[in-house]
């Protein structure tokens, strides 16, 4: 009897809790307006997306703003980790969108002055709020690396702020746009070299050549080709191959796969080091025919150095294209 | 005592529960597929596509259900060994063995066979699948 008594005061004593429990959780708080930002503040985002690959451009947006009562913008900086390379600035100018959707831009300061690793603009106009843009060129040194950015601002009042971005992994990718080929004359494609030889030219760098361009009206279905010069000549129909042109390359055609940084079109697709250190091309042919534009492929030498990715932009009926190439060394 | 009667019949109840929850009304094969009661037993459309998944055929491919063989001819330069075939087949069939990934399909002189597999599961036909060159 007693137990269960002690069990019963238990039980309420439990259900007491709970009851507070309960009603303290639909207590409701008194709405509090938030404090206004009562000095400098800042704020900071990469616009660039897909890997950041070396001689390419990273964009940031860097906001800075203060009370209208409190002065006006001096100056902003930013300082990169690794000095960024030749091209790299920071706006001098404020873009706002306009009602047709254009960003239009405001003169808010002195083209920006490169000091070693920073950049910095000089404010010449009164305001206390400003976005400035950031072009940040990847340097050569940075390649494999991490960059961090620190973004900063000073107002009149003798206010400062900073805001950090990164590390962000610089790609081991090297890239080359827009490179002309065409059937029986700049057809002799090195990898090694990201570049387009004649065959009088293709001689003396035999041995880097790993792939001839050409163009086949018969059958209808070769079209553009990239093959291997060492590959079955029935894929090389009335080429007479440079002395020492033999080099067997792996070659995979793919369809759909318009990397943003190649084709330079709307697509949102990004070739990146992963899919380079993943793909296997062991038992991909050493040729690969009936390309047409916005196909690609995917390359790995006969030395295993290299992998890449070639991206046709665009081909024409006369036989030539424009290709661009992304390499990756193993 | 009658505590006891109660905890009884309610371990009773779930245990049936279970078994019941368990039990199967309608019969699925080991792949946890509809076996029903169809006999067709037939590939109808045969797709074949590249590593670049567009197609490789030159043709329309002859599909021959008495002879069990599927003929297709293939763009010159195709890469055979990287390439994926699609099989569209009678209602409620399934294809044995499956196709899960890219097939090598690169020796002619032993054409590979994949076998259909009727909607009731009884019936078994083999098919041939023919490659040639434009």
């Amino acid at each position: 009897m007693m137990k269960s008594i002690l069990n019963s005061g238990k039980i309420s004593v439990l259900l007491a809790i709970l009851l507070i429990l309960g009603l303290a959780s639909c207590e409701q708080k008194e709405y509090e307006i938030p404090e206004p930002v009562s000095g400098l503040s800042n704020d900071g985002i990469k616009r660039t997306l897909g890997p950041n690959i070396v001689g390419l451009p990273i964009e940031f947006a860097y906001a800075m703003a203060l009370p209208k009562s409190k002065g006006k913008l001096l100056s902003a900086k930013v300082e990169a980790s690794i000095a960024g390379a030749a091209g790299t600035y920071l706006e001098h100018r404020s873009f706002y969108t306009s009602a047709s959707g254009q960003d239009v831009p405001v003169l808010v300061g002195s083209p920006s002055v490169k000091d070693g690793n920073a950049t910095k603009v000089t404010f010449t106009v009164d305001t206390n709020a400003a976005t400035l843009r950031y072009f940040y060129v990847v340097p050569e040194e940075a390649r494999g690396k991490t960059v961090s950015f620190t973004f900063s601002a000073t107002s009149s009042d003798g206010g400062s702020v900073s805001y950090q971005l990164g590390p962000y992994t610089i790609s081991k990718m090297d890239i080359k746009r827009t490179i002309a080929v065409s059937n029986n004359n700049n057809a002799y494609i090195s990898i090694e070299d990201m570049a387009v030889y004649t065959a009088a030219t293709a001689a003396p760098v035999a041995a880097k050549i790993d792939l001839v361009y050409l163009f086949r009206t018969t059958p209808s279905t070769f079209s553009h080709a990239l093959v291997s010069p060492g590959s079955d000549p029935v894929y090389l129909p009335g080429v007479v191959l440079p002395a020492g042109v033999n080099r067997k390359s792996k070659l995979r055609k793919v369809f759909n796969l318009q990397d943003r940084n190649l084709a330079q079109l709307q697509f949102g697709i990004y070739v990146d080091d992963k899919d380079f250190q993943e793909i296997n091309l062991s038992d991909a042919p050493d040729y690969a025919i009936g390309l047409r534009a916005e196909a690609g492929v995917w390359v790995e030498t006969q030395d295993k150095k290299y992998r890449a990715y070639i991206y046709l932009n665009s081909v024409n009926a006369n036989g030539s294209a424009v290709i661009s190439i992304l390499r990756y060394t193993l | 005592m009658m505590k006891k009667y109660f905890q009884t019949a309610f371990l009773l109840l779930l245990i049936g529960l279970v078994i019941t929850a368990c039990e199967k009304d309608i019969p699925v094969d080991e792949d946890g597929l509809l076996i029903t009661d169809r006999t067709e037993c037939a590939v109808v459309n045969f797709e074949l596509l590249g590593s670049d998944f567009v197609t490789v055929r030159s043709k329309v491919p002859v599909i021959d259900t008495v002879a069990q063989t599927v003929q297709v001819e293939v763009l010159f330069g195709t890469d055979l060994k990287n390439v994926y075939p699609q099989f569209t087949l009678s209602s409620d069939c399934k294809l044995d063995p499956k196709i899960i990934g890219k097939v090598d399909l690169s020796d002619l002189a032993n054409p590979k066979v994949y076998t259909v597999i009727s909607g009731n599961r009884k019936i078994r036909k083999a098919y041939q699948l023919i490659i040639k060159y434009q």
